[in-house]
């Protein structure tokens, strides 16, 4: 699920920086800290949308370096039990699928892809109903649920499932549930 | 033994037909029999139940009976003619059971000779029997009639009585009560533990019975008893203890002088039950063998024989048909097997197709056919094997998962089979099994299915807080009937098996099985719910066993080696060194001959270094197209760790001719803080390099591509230590090779010296402890910025600008030593400094580039910012022409990106894509260097336990304290205060900072082959730091870099 929040951050900028582009410094190289980061709180900060304020710089002692506490807005993107995710396959194998829905990976075991579905190996392994209507290979767009995560200090790791009403192949990507 | 078995080779009859013949004799003879057994095992109990009836029924010339009956028995064969009265009555009656009688009572004897009471084990757990003992005494007067019976009745009530010990076999909860009631009482004679001479129990115990016999009426002990697994003790059974001291005067190898011990009630069943449960082998339990060919392999009991303590059981045959066939056909018989054969189901037709004699055959007992083999039954492929008890072992048997599954392939029953499998596996449950908070599930009797939680555990009942509305209170269930449930989505840790330590989540659930995807390997595990429990750490299980470590570069034998992939429980599994073909093999610690960890490097396809940690591509074999950090480098083999590569923990093997060097080499040389090697290395013309792939930016016309230079010279700007001659110790730049000899600037003298080329050695990477612990997932990938150079603090705006740009100094100083005012500073490095004044003056911006995008679209590591902060130096008027030196010099922070797979790390987007021919100076670094607290993230995995830190939060100052322990992820446990008694935090290595020891403090070596090592810093010499090594007490000369104060802990 997506949230746009409010989290703050004290930044540390170098003194050589002091200056008229002191702001869009310090904005920035909070870009390039935060975004793309994971914390098992909020999960990826996926992008920065704006600064809310910029507090009283505080000069460190011996180094000269100043920290701002800096309170930014971000999209942070954080993926729930039991929520339904659309996401790419990017790997098949015998014990199941991997999916990627952005920064997320989420693993979908042979245990929970419907009972019809076998895997077929191969130069593309896939997973195919018996009537062959419906194929899970690298590259398909499948609707997942998610019923475990896990969370780590840089990663974000999810278990899914297809098995149930509704989920599964998606033929049309732009459909979002 | 031996001797019960020769009597029992006499007479085929069997236990069954003993007891039925025991019965046709008289009354007396069946009391004094068990009389004689309430000495040992079970019997104890069935003869306290007689006793009660016994002693009060009957007279005391009962008692006496039953005391001459001991003495015959103890006397064993010859004893029974010394029966007197009764021996005569019965030699009226048919010789026949004369003999059975005799064999009989010879049997009990020899049990308590022996101190095994299997005889009477078997009796007490065969309900039947205890039904007999009773029928029999309520019928005193039957024997005379069955004497005069003719032996094809006794035969018929001998089948009849067979047949219907096998329908009631398994009826026991019957008697379990019954049980209870055989318990000793206070009325009943207690136990004395009486001391004795070592190995004289037995001897002592006989000559207790001998003197029994002799003076039968004087003694008034019940039973001794000596136990075959107690040593200097026997047990006497009296009503006194006077009795016990009256009984033993005069004996020579019992020492009554010692205290004569009294056995409480309540331990006195176990005295006589120790044994008995040790080989408490019942149909269906799990076994594993010892001996033989079949040694370790599981096996299941499919009948026991207590008597002749054999057991017959189900096993996965081993055999090799073909080497079978070979020795019926009698030819070329091989004397000496080199392998034992796999085991696999045996197919009957293909013995058959190999010309191997296959009979099918009828047991007699069961009434089962089996084929036979040469001897060896078979039966739906499984091979039955009468063995030895003493050739089984039955305690703690752990079937793995697939040995089961192995089992029940034929059956194809699949649960039910399993199942009950399963009731046998929780017999082999650990105490302390439930704790409270489990989940549990009820998988037995009324409230099956039933989920709850524990609230409370007793001794074989746990007390459970049923989910299902309407039943508030708590359940009391017994333990047999639970089994921990867990639901999809939860996260466990495996605590036994042998996936012991793996963490994983919960994919399915299956009754009793779960099947976890591992955190690390993501593979699916199948594993007992009892052998889970729920938990929140992140493991991969063991992750070392002796000096070796999953992921470390082994030699297995003079040619292999490998990556090891895996740690199994005793073994590792190891990728080996074998290009274009992933060989993967199980190896036993005693096979790996040892641990490489050389820093070498090798050439990729287009001749560019390649060094570990630099990203390449594999563009040829069976994993082209794969790419990732190289991890291991060995003649000339990568190991390529790809995070998208499953198979073998990521790892691939290729050939370095076939891999394709993406990005900038993050060579040794840049991580050891010193760009400058690979700077000048850099002016030399570079060879084609190849555009990596999927880079946004321009051509880049050279620059970073340290590889370039030639293979002559490829020492020139490393690096280097002289270890023989007159500068031995120093440490320099090469800065020309002639023949033999190599010029070498040396650091701390400012001069040029000429020395051989076989004295120096490239030693100073010693200085890099980073990396080398670098784990999967570990927090080294976080995104963050090290700062390499964090020097400015200490730049004076007084620099001297004339001063020789002395190219020592150039080598980044470490960051520890930056902020450590106890080391020395590099002065020249000011002045390198200052060569690039232009710097100064510029402002590094960065890219106007939407940012935002960058962090997901940047698969390569510097594909998205491929015009960095190098791009704002260009403009900048720096004297870089008069110092060519600096020209291409790639950016000084290149080196410190995170090693780790990065698509969502921004810092990829820092490795500049376009240094080449534009002066990357140190100013760029201090982009790097406004965040101190950022900086040196990847410092992580070096940081060691008990060692001295200090936790710069951001937003806090600085506060001391101690690591505790180091997470995977590269964040530390930090105990607070100097002596780590404060409060325990957790932070990211980003936030920590070594304490740099000052002499004669206690250290503790992070980095290198000493690595975890403990020592006293005895002196400091520049950046060297003289450590007395502990273990050792060597002293060696570290580099700084890599010692850290070690905690005084409280």
């Amino acid at each position: 699920m997506f949230f746009h929040i409010v989290l703050e951050r004290n930044m540390q900028l170098h003194p050589r920086h002091f200056g008229r582009d002191l702001r869009e410094k310090l904005v920035s190289k909070l870009m390039k800290d935060v975004e793309g980061t994971c914390s098992g709180r909020h999960g990826f900060v996926v992008a920065i949308t704006g600064i809310e304020n910029v507090g009283k710089g505080l000069i460190r002692d011996g180094t000269g370096f100043v920290t701002f506490p800096v309170k930014y807005q971000c999209v942070v993107f954080r993926p729930f039990k039991g929520e339904i995710l659309e996401a790419v396959v990017s790997m098949v194998n015998k014990m199941g699928f991997f999916a990627e829905a952005g920064p997320v990976q989420i693993f979908v075991s042979n245990h929970l892809i419907p009972d019809d579905m076998e895997f077929q190996s191969g130069d593309m392994p896939n997973y195919t109903t018996s009537d062959g209507s419906v194929k899970i290979q690298k590259d398909s767009e499948v609707r997942l649920k998610i019923i475990g995560t896990r969370v780590d200090a840089t990663e974000i790791f999810c278990i899914g499932t297809i098995k149930d009403d509704f989920l599964g192949v998606i033929s049309d990507p732009g459909t979002t549930s | 033994m031996s001797r019960r078995r020769d009597d029992y080779d006499d007479d085929i009859e069997d236990e069954d037909q003993d007891d039925a013949l025991e019965e046709d004799d008289d009354d007396d003879d069946y009391g004094s029999s068990r009389g004689g057994g309430g000495r040992s095992g079970g019997k104890r109990r069935r003869s306290d139940f007689i006793d009660d009836v016994a002693e009060e029924d009957e007279d005391e010339e009962e008692d006496y009976d039953e005391d001459d009956e001991d003495y015959g028995g103890g006397g064993g064969r010859g004893a029974s003619k010394r029966r007197g009265g009764k021996a005569a009555k019965k030699a009226s009656g048919a010789g026949f059971f004369e003999l059975e009688a005799d064999v009989d009572s010879d049997a009990e004897d020899e049990d308590e000779e022996d101190g095994e009471d299997d005889f009477i084990v078997n009796e007490r757990l065969d309900p039947r029997d205890e039904e007999d003992a009773r029928r029999m005494h309520r019928r005193p007067l039957i024997a005379p009639e069955d004497e005069q019976e003719d032996v094809e009745a006794l035969e018929r009530r001998i089948q009849e009585r067979f047949s219907r010990n096998r329908t009631e076999y398994d009826d026991d909860d019957a008697t379990e009560v019954e049980q209870q009631a055989l318990l000793p009482s206070v009325r009943d004679p207690k136990l004395w533990m009486v001391k004795c001479a070592i190995g004289h129990e037995r001897e002592v115990a006989v000559c207790l019975m001998q003197k029994c016999i002799d003076r039968s009426s004087e003694l008034q002990i019940r039973a001794a008893i000596a136990l075959d697994h107690l040593k200097n003790y026997i047990y006497i059974e009296a009503d006194k203890e006077a009795h016990v001291k009256e009984a033993c005067k005069g004996m020579r190898n019992i020492y009554t002088g010692s205290s004569i011990l009294l056995v409480p009630i309540k331990e006195m069943t176990d005295v006589l039950s120790v044994e008995s449960k040790a080989i408490d082998i019942s149909r269906d339990t799990w076994v594993r063998m010892k001996i033989g060919t079949y040694k370790g392999d599981l096996a299941k009991v499919i009948n026991v024989d207590n008597v002749r303590q054999r057991v017959t059981v189900k096993l996965i045959p081993r055999i090799d048909l073909q080497a079978l066939a070979n020795k019926l056909e009698g030819r070329e018989v091989q004397k000496k097997k080199a392998f034992t054969p796999p085991p696999r189901l045996i197919n009957v037709e293909e013995a058959r197709e190999m010309h191997i004699r296959v009979e099918r055959r009828r047991e007699q007992t069961t009434g089962d056919y089996y084929d036979n083999i040469n001897g060896m039954m078979f039966k739906g492929g499984f091979l039955y094997k009468s063995v030895s008890m003493k050739s089984i072992s039955t305690q703690n048997i752990q079937p793995s998962f697939d040995e089961l599954e192995k089992f029940n392939h034929p059956t194809e029953n699949g649960d039910g089979e399993l199942a009950s499998t399963m009731s046998t596996l929780f017999a082999n449950r650990k105490k302390g099994h439930f704790m409270k908070g489990d989940r549990v599930i009820v998988i037995k009797g009324d409230l099956k299915n039933l989920k709850g939680w524990v609230e409370k555990v007793e001794e074989g009942t746990v007390h459970i807080k049923p989910k299902a509305e309407g039943l508030l209170t708590t359940l009391a269930v017994n333990e047999k009937e639970l089994c921990k449930y867990f639901e999809p989505g939860n996260h466990v840790k495996v605590v036994s098996g042998a996936q012991e330590g793996v963490t994983g989540m919960v994919v399915t659930v299956k009754g009793h099985l779960v099947n976890i995807v591992s955190d690390t390997t993501k593979e699916v595990l199948r594993v007992f719910s009892d052998n889970v429990v729920e938990s929140s750490e992140v493991t991969s299980g063991i992750t070392k066993i002796g000096d070796f470590e999953l992921h470390d570069l082994v030699q297995l034998d003079n040619s292999n080696f490998g990556v090891i992939i895996r740690v199994d429980s005793e073994a590792f599994q190891v990728l080996k060194g074998v290009a274009d073909k992933a060989e993967v093999e199980l190896v036993r610690l005693r096979d790996i001959k040892y641990k490489i960890d050389r820093k070498v490097s090798a050439q990729d396809r287009y001749k560019n270094t390649v060094s570990v940690k630099d990203v390449v591509k594999v563009v040829e074999g069976p994993c082209k197209g794969r790419q990732g950090p190289v991890e291991h480098i060995n003649r000339g083999i990568l190991f390529v760790y790809d995070r998208h590569h499953l198979e073998h923990a990521g790892f691939i093997c290729a050939k370095a001719q076939s891999c394709v060097l993406v990005g900038g080499s993050r060579a040794n040389g840049d991580r050891n803080g010193n760009p400058l090697a690979s700077r000048v290395a850099q002016l030399r013309p570079p060879t084609r390099f190849p555009n990596s792939p999927g880079r946004g930016g321009p051509p880049l016309p050279g620059g970073r591509y340290r590889g370039g230079r030639g293979g002559k010279d490829s020492l020139v700007g490393t690096v280097i230590k002289i270890r023989m001659g007159p500068f031995k110790g120093y440490k320099g730049r090469v800065v020309d090779v002639h023949g033999t000899s190599v010029r070498i600037e040396l650091e701390s003298q400012m001069k040029v010296v000429t020395v051989d080329r076989t004295h120096i050695s490239d030693s100073v990477n010693v200085t890099t402890p980073y990396r080398d612990t670098h784990r999967y997932g570990s927090g080294s990938e976080t995104p963050m910025h090290p700062s390499r150079t964090p020097l400015h603090p200490y730049q004076t705006p007084m620099r001297d600008a004339g001063a020789t740009p002395i190219h020592d100094g150039m080598r980044t100083p470490m960051r520890d030593r930056a902020w450590n005012p106890y080391a020395p500073m590099s002065p020249p490095r000011d002045s390198w400094e200052d060569g690039n004044p232009g710097s100064w003056g510029s402002s590094p911006q960065y890219q106007p580039g939407s940012p935002r995008s960058r962090a997901y679209e940047a698969p390569t590591p510097g594909s998205g910012w491929a015009n960095t902060p190098g791009g704002s130096y260009s403009d900048a008027g720096t004297p870089r022409d008069t110092t060519p030196t600096y020209g291409n010099a790639p950016s000084p922070y290149l080196p410190s990106t995170p090693g780790g797979p990065p698509p969502m790390t921004p810092s990829s987007a820092y490795l500049p894509g376009t240094p080449g021919g534009q002066p990357m100076t140190p100013g760029g670094g201090g982009l790097d260097m406004m965040s101190p607290a950022v900086g040196g993230d990847n410092d992580g995995p070096w940081f060691l336990p008990d060692i001295l830190v200090n936790v710069r939060r951001a937003g806090e100052d600085a506060s001391l304290g101690v690591i505790r322990e180091v997470l995977l992820d590269g964040a530390c446990r930090i105990a607070l205060g100097a002596s780590g008694n404060g409060e325990i935090i957790t932070a990211n290595p980003n936030e920590i900072e070594v304490v740099v020891p000052r002499k004669a403090d206690k250290i503790k070596i992070m980095g290198g082959e000493k690595r975890g090592a403990t020592g006293k810093l005895i002196g400091v010499d520049g950046t060297d730091g003289i450590v007395k090594v502990d273990e050792s007490l060597d002293v060696k000369i570290l580099d700084m870099v890599i010692l850290a104060k070690l905690a005084h802990l409280s």
